[in-house]
């Protein structure tokens, strides 16, 4: 039998006890009660309710002062007053992690900023949202003086702290590859060797590489293990995969990334994500790529920021807006 | 979310079976209960994924580091009955070309 | 009156409890005071008896500057504590966020020091001053 099932009779058992004659062993099973009650989580205001509902079945035989009984409750709810400061201590310690964190947040804000390339020929948005404080998602622009705006898109396995730091890794060896023009694929294979050299084996990283070339409008790009994109076909109406394979990085030094590339046209557009964005779940399950599609579809006219902003506002409802994982998503539309 | 593991040393490889999901909850029960095997040398891990409903990326970490692992002992892993959703998830992050994956439930042996 | 009681098995943390009660009526605690302090005691009384296996609790009145209290003195030749550090923490005993244990009672008290070496025992002083 649990518990709460027998508390009531013990408690009345520990209560007739010490009306009898006031002994302090009395006193000593009701602070044994007290950690029971505590450990079944019994409430406070259900302690009150037995206390009297004991008092009123003892009162039957007995009229004399309830007095004593108030001692035996007073050492129940001894407890619930140790509980109670331990719990606001906790709190504190709770807000100073929580304030380290935010700190830290917004140190990752600053370092992992990246600015939006201002190109004539391409309309560009980016929507990335954290499922908690740091984000294990990563986007970065960079454009060079020829005209190519690169793009990349990165998922450290994991979320929160582990994955952020992991992240600032990575950041430090894009910005440390030699100066020049890089091909995705080169990027893809340096980043490699860094990482399969620094990071612990379980963890590792996927990355999807682009590199829009301005003046042929041809995107080219790899993908290290990455969720695929979409590209969006402006004449026909329909959406394709981005279609790219090649190993996560960071689990064998010596793999070679292939390249592809994709030729774009006035109103085409190019949708990169991260797997927050495919793997969303519902109640019911994953959302379905055609699902998902469709959301796109409905706003693909608009400005990419706009799209980006409304898609994610779309899936962020259908979550219950409780992100379950990190959540990036890339847009580049060619406007000229 | 829930996940259970069952081991058995046979003979000639060692095989798991996995039911439920894989996440970040269960991973580290999942990394603590197979690693220990796939450190000994010469040493072949065969995993029944057939039950698996569900495998994030911190469960496919998992797979990773296992396979790393097994082949820095010059051990080997094998994937069975995979469904098709983490069939992609392993085309997709190119491990289905470097590990020995197969859709297939293993039958017998 | 015998200001000490040897802890040797359950019941004589009851008897350190009374002791402890008597003391602090003498003093002229109030009632919540004085349950905290039998409640201080049975905690580390039961320390004694969970973990050293045998030890004593004396209780007597302590005497500062312009104030009068109680003193509890747990005392055992126990195996000690190791990681002293550990157990101070909230959320470590046993019974983790009950909020009893080492953290609870000196939570309870006004003054708490310890002392503990592995292998040769553990010497505890919590002090209540009357308000
Ligand atoms: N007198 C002692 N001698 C040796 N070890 C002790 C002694 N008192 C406490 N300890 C050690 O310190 C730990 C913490 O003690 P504490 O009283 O804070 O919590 P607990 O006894 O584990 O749980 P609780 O008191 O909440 O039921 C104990 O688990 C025990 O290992
Ligand atoms: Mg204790």
């Amino acid at each position: 039998m649990g518990f709460r099932d027998v508390m009531h009779e013990k408690y009345k058992e520990i209560l007739e006890s010490y009306m009898e004659d006031q002994n302090e062993q009395a006193l000593y099973l009701s602070q044994k009660f007290s950690r029971k009650s505590i450990e079944y989580k019994i409430s406070p205001e259900e302690i009150i309710s037995i206390h009297k509902t004991a008092l009123m079945e003892l009162e039957a035989e007995r009229s004399d002062s309830v007095m004593p009984s108030f001692d035996i409750l007073l050492e129940v709810m001894m407890g619930y007053g140790l509980a109670y400061r331990e719990h606001q201590s906790l709190r504190t310690i709770q807000q100073e992690l929580k304030s380290e964190i935010e700190v830290a947040a917004n140190m990752q804000q600053t370092l992992l900023g990246t600015q939006i390339p201002d190109v004539d020929c391409l309309d560009i948005g980016a929507i990335s949202v954290p499922a908690r404080q740091m984000s294990g998602d990563y986007y970065h622009f960079v454009q060079d003086e020829q005209g190519a705006v690169s793009v990349a898109i990165a998922d450290i396995i994991g979320k929160g702290i582990p994955a952020a730091l992991c992240m600032s890794m990575i950041k430090y060896s894009m910005d440390s590859l030699p100066e020049g023009r890089h091909e995705p694929y080169q990027v893809l294979e340096s980043l490699n060797r860094v990482v399969e050299q620094n990071v612990d084996p379980t963890m590792f990283i996927t990355m999807f590489y682009g590199m829009y070339n301005t003046i042929n409008h041809t995107f080219y790009y790899s993908s290290a293990g990455h969720e695929p994109g979409f590209f969006y076909n402006h004449e026909t109406k329909e959406f394709e995969e981005l279609y790219a394979k090649g190993l996560l990085l960071g689990v064998d030094k010596k793999t070679k990334y292939r390249q592809f590339e994709k030729r774009v046209d006035v109103g085409d557009v190019i949708l990169l994500m991260s797997d927050g964005v495919t793997e969303c779940r519902t109640e019911e399950g994953f959302i379905e790529v055609d699902t998902l599609i469709g959301y796109i579809e409905k706003y693909i006219h608009l400005e990419a920021q706009e799209i980006a902003n409304k898609v994610y506002k779309e899936l962020e409802y259908l979550q219950d807006f409780q992100l379950r994982d990190d959540f990036t998503l890339i847009i580049l539309k060619r406007i000229k | 979310m829930n996940i259970t593991i069952d081991v058995k040393e046979m003979e000639q490889y060692t095989k798991v079976k996995i039911v439920g999901e894989i996440d970040a909850y269960t991973a580290p029960k999942l990394r603590e209960t197979i690693f220990p095997y796939a450190e000994k040398k010469n040493t072949k891990i065969v995993i029944d994924l057939s039950e698996v409903s569900y495998m994030d990326s911190t469960g496919l970490g998992v797979f990773v580091g296992l396979f790393k692992s097994l082949n820095a002992n010059e051990g080997t892993l094998q994937l069975t009955g995979l469904s098709e959703r983490l069939r992609r998830l392993f085309d997709i992050t190119g491990l289905a070309d470097i590990m020995n994956i197969n859709s297939e439930v293993e039958g017998g042996v | 009156m015998d200001s000490c009681v040897k802890i040797i098995n359950e019941w004589d943390i009851v008897a350190a409890r009374q002791l402890g009660r008597n003391v602090a009526k003498d003093l002229g605690f109030g009632t919540v005071d004085q349950a905290r302090i039998t409640t201080a005691i049975s905690e580390l009384a039961r320390n004694i008896y969970l973990y050293a296996g045998q030890g004593q609790v004396c209780i007597e009145k302590t005497e500062a500057v312009g104030k009068t209290g109680l003193i509890i003195i747990s005392e055992d030749q126990g195996p000690g504590i190791n990681d002293l550090r550990k157990v101070m923490e909230d959320g470590f005993s046993t019974s983790g966020g009950l909020g009893a244990g080492l953290p609870g009672v000196k939570r309870l008290v006004d003054e708490f020091t310890i002392e503990s070496n592995p292998g040769e025992g553990t010497l505890i002083k919590a002090i209540k001053w009357l308000r």
